[in-house]
């Protein structure tokens, strides 16, 4: 039997939930389809989010799955150019016409679907961010200088994490759009995902015992993100988090975290989200999300 | 004596990947490293590690090429650390993982010297004006401080020698000298 999961029409971290909810139990059994042919557009968070669940399902040894590709012309070309399907070729059966990704021309992205296996891959990412971060930011978002290098060390934090803690490989995305349903300016987003083991179980040794019953994937989060504790007992560690942070607050910037069957957000005025959500529907791995709104003066 | 250590020829001579202007927590773990070996070898009073040809030095990179230096710089005998040609983002980075750890060092802002050194991290206001104060009127007696800056003696000398303690001014006697980089 195969069961189908619906790739929502516009998938980002808030639709995610409902893509989430598909698979059931995890790992699925059912051989899955993953049906995009009605997407209409996706986030970076989004499009690192489809490759993970291919990877962790590739990882837990079940049936390749299939992936039908959007109907779209435009959403096609754009998900080649941002290099989506050459690395989904690696974990789907893909169904549907892809365009060749140097056909569709060069992506306008701030930095292409990236994988992270490697501390070398944080180093490329960050390298290749840099070439181009500063252009778009500034021409984009109005954003000065100084915000960028901040934009390239978040980039560099939450890409470590993976290689630190997930125990496999990941992946990071960067885009600028329009966010009109909660802001009406132009953002900057850093998606990051991997699908390793998780914010809960990278910590259980060492904080679960001071949480008692408590403990949990929700806990997890609250320890890393709002305690800054890490898995390392030397004491300069679990500070990645903790310095985003202010630049955040500077920034009106957002961040969440989703890991296992919780999400936990910094929110700023802006944004309507809750800060902790939990009992969310199981999904592998850890995914961060860090969105940088363009000043409000210089919004586009 | 002052030695200086260009962090990028570090970085380019240790890490293992193509790309030599990022500072991670391997690369600072690893430039740290080399920083060491380099001053085990030398009789330098003064280490000042120029940063001006890095891109990005993250927090992580910060707490082990910067932070655990000085944890392992206290010790007498060892040479004092200053940092220049920091951008405003990793000036920021390593702010922040000083206080953190409670530590602070001397900036200067650029090899020509022109402008006046300061401090970064975790140093009380009283520190930061005394400080600034020896900078620009050179060395002095806490006496001498206190009217400079309307304080009680008490409070200069108390000042001052947290200051001599954690290494960012010299003392000679109950004189205290800035640290010239010049």
């Amino acid at each position: 039997m195969t069961r189908i999961i619906e790739v929502p029409a516009h998938l980002d971290d808030r639709s995610f939930e409902q893509f989430a909810a598909g698979f059931g139990a995890w790992p699925p059994e059912d051989k899955l389809l993953f049906d995009a042919r009605g997407a209409q557009w996706a986030s970076p968070y989004g499009l690192i989010g489809m490759l993970t669940a291919g990877q962790a399902l590739a990882e837990a040894r079940r049936d390749r799955p299939l992936f039908a590709v959007p109907a779209s012309t435009e959403v096609k070309s754009y998900w080649s150019r941002i290099g989506f399907f050459r690395h989904a070729a690696d974990f789907f059966e893909l169904h549907g016409k892809v365009p060749k990704s140097t056909a569709s021309g060069p992506s306008d992205a701030l930095l292409d679907v990236t994988p992270v296996r490697a501390m070398e891959d944080v180093h490329e990412a960050v390298n290749r961010i840099s070439e181009t971060a500063v252009r778009i930011l500034r021409a984009e978002l109005g954003l000065e200088r100084a915000v960028t290098g901040r934009f390239s060390m978040a980039l560099s934090e939450v890409c470590q994490n993976i290689v630190e803690h997930a125990g496999t490989g990941g992946w990071v995305a960067a885009q600028t759009y329009t966010f009109r349903r909660r802001l009406g300016r132009r953002v900057a987003v850093i998606a990051v995902s991997d699908a390793g083991i998780g914010f809960r179980r990278s910590l259980e040794s060492t904080h679960a015992k001071r949480f008692g019953e408590r403990w949990g994937d929700g806990a997890a989060l609250e320890a890393a993100l709002i305690q800054n504790v890490s898995r390392f007992r030397d004491p300069g560690r679990g500070q990645g988090f903790r310095q985003i942070k202010p630049f955040l607050d500077k920034w009106e910037g957002k961040i969440s975290i989703r890991s296992g069957t919780a999400r936990l957000a910094i929110v700023p005025a802006w944004d309507e989200d809750v800060p902790l959500s939990e009992h969310l529907p199981f999904f592998p791995g850890a995914q961060v999300q860090i969105t940088i709104p363009a000043p409000e003066a210089e919004a586009r | 004596m002052i030695e200086t250590i260009r962090i990028g020829t570090l970085l380019r001579e240790t890490a293992a990947t193509p790309y030599h202007n990022l500072i991670t927590r391997p690369a600072g773990a690893a430039v740290r490293d080399r920083i060491e070996a380099a001053l085990a070898e030398s009789r330098c009073l003064i280490a000042l590690l120029d940063f001006s040809d890095i891109g990005v030095i993250d927090f992580s990179g910060a707490d082990e090429a910067v932070a655990k230096l000085l944890l392992a710089a206290t010790g007498p005998g060892r040479p004092v650390v200053v940092l220049q040609g920091l951008r405003e983002d990793q000036h920021e980075a390593i702010e922040r993982v000083l206080i953190h750890h409670e530590l602070a060092v001397i900036v200067v802002p650029c090899a020509d010297g022109g402008s006046m050194p300061q401090l970064i991290g975790c140093v009380t206001p009283d520190g930061r004006e005394a400080f600034g104060c020896l900078c620009e009127c050179g060395a002095q007696q806490s006496f001498h401080l206190a009217r400079t800056l309307g304080w009680s003696e008490s409070r200069a000398q108390e000042t001052l020698r947290a200051l001599l303690e954690r290494r960012l001014v010299h003392g000679d006697g109950d004189i205290f000298l800035p640290i010239t980089i010049a």
